[in-house]
């Protein structure tokens, strides 16, 4: 029995840890001040965990608390709404802290 | 929401003076703005429901070439007409129009103030050109503009970037009425500074002038 619950832990863990993060590449996004209400709306939501945004790359990163998800329509329309376009996005199991580090090395 | 509408009645009671430089923030939100120099001042609020439009309150005063004060106060609403999101800039159509009561040593009465303004910007580069009428009772303060400027280097979102820019203006009935303006402009995410020095090289009118954004 204590086997039994052991490996349902065992596979419970990682997939109630998982998270993943919304990558897209901004068109407009040229001044921090401008697109501060990128930040904010996204930082608001419930399912936010941490956001990066990049003006040299044109970056938006949304990352979700574990088991969280955001479609990607909500994800865009909040850029919209901040006066932005979306030019591409993707949904990724990478952090915002490890695409923050892949993206300034 | 509620801090700010708590924010937009404190700017109601403030001094008034102030000016503009981008004109709205984003949907939902409130932005201030002001510009302070010698002879023209200007401040304002405006709250912003969705991305594009924005409605708020004005507060100009000026000094013209014979030393007459004039005021104007006034209910403005802002509007993106258009705006063009490229892969590496951004360029933006705005008309604000104003209206509102004029008042000083010339008389009072109704006033308006429309204008349309654009702008292109890259993370490097600068510039916008504005036209803008300011019409009261034996009033006449319209103006044309242009402004350009460099970024010393990218910055981070969550640095501070400096600019160099500079503007050349000219303004109906004000001395004297093609000013030149350098200005250091101080970018972040939490606001916009500008200090520049009117008319540097003229003794008579060098002056200094501040602008400045915040939004909420």
């Amino acid at each position: 029995m204590r086997k039994i619950a052991f490996l349902l832990m065992a596979f419970a863990i990682p997939f109630s840890t998982y998270a993943a993060s919304i990558k897209a590449e901004v068109n407009g996004m040229v001044c921090a001040f401008c697109a501060k209400g990128i930040e904010k709306k996204l930082k608001a939501l419930p399912q936010s965990q941490a956001v990066f945004v990049d003006l040299k790359k044109h970056i938006v990163v949304l990352e979700l608390k574990p088991s969280q998800e955001v479609p990607l329509d909500e994800f865009k329309a909040i850029i919209k709404d901040a006066g932005y376009d979306v030019s591409s996005a993707e949904i990724t199991d990478k952090s915002a802290a490890e695409i923050k580090a892949e993206i300034t090395r | 929401m509620f801090k700010k509408y708590l924010v937009l009645l404190g700017m109601l009671g403030m001094p008034g003076w102030v000016q503009a430089a981008a004109l709205m923030g984003f949907a939902d939100s409130i932005m201030v703005m002001g510009e302070a120099g010698h002879d023209y001042q200007e401040a304002m609020v405006n709250y912003s429901p969705v991305v594009g439009h924005a409605f708020g309150i004005e507060q100009m005063r000026m000094e013209d070439e014979d030393g007459m004060e004039s005021s104007i106060s006034s209910l403005n609403y802002t509007r993106l007409i258009k705006r063009w999101n490229m892969k590496g800039g951004q360029a933006n159509l705005w008309f604000t129009g104003g209206v509102g009561h004029a008042y000083g040593d010339g008389g009072e009465g109704f006033a308006y103030t429309p204008s349309v303004q654009f702008d292109y910007e890259t993370t490097r580069l600068y510039f916008l050109g504005k036209l803008r009428m300011m019409r009261g009772p034996d009033m006449n303060f319209d103006s044309a503009s242009v402004q350009g400027g460099f970024s010393f280097y990218e910055a981070g979102f969550d640095e501070t970037q400096p600019w160099f820019v500079i503007e050349a203006k000219t303004m109906r009935n004000m001395e004297p009425a093609f000013q030149v303006t350098p200005a250091l402009r101080l970018i972040n995410k939490d606001y916009f500074l500008e200090f520049g020095v009117s008319n540097p090289l003229d003794e008579e009118y060098r002056t200094p002038r501040i602008n400045f954004m915040f939004v909420f």
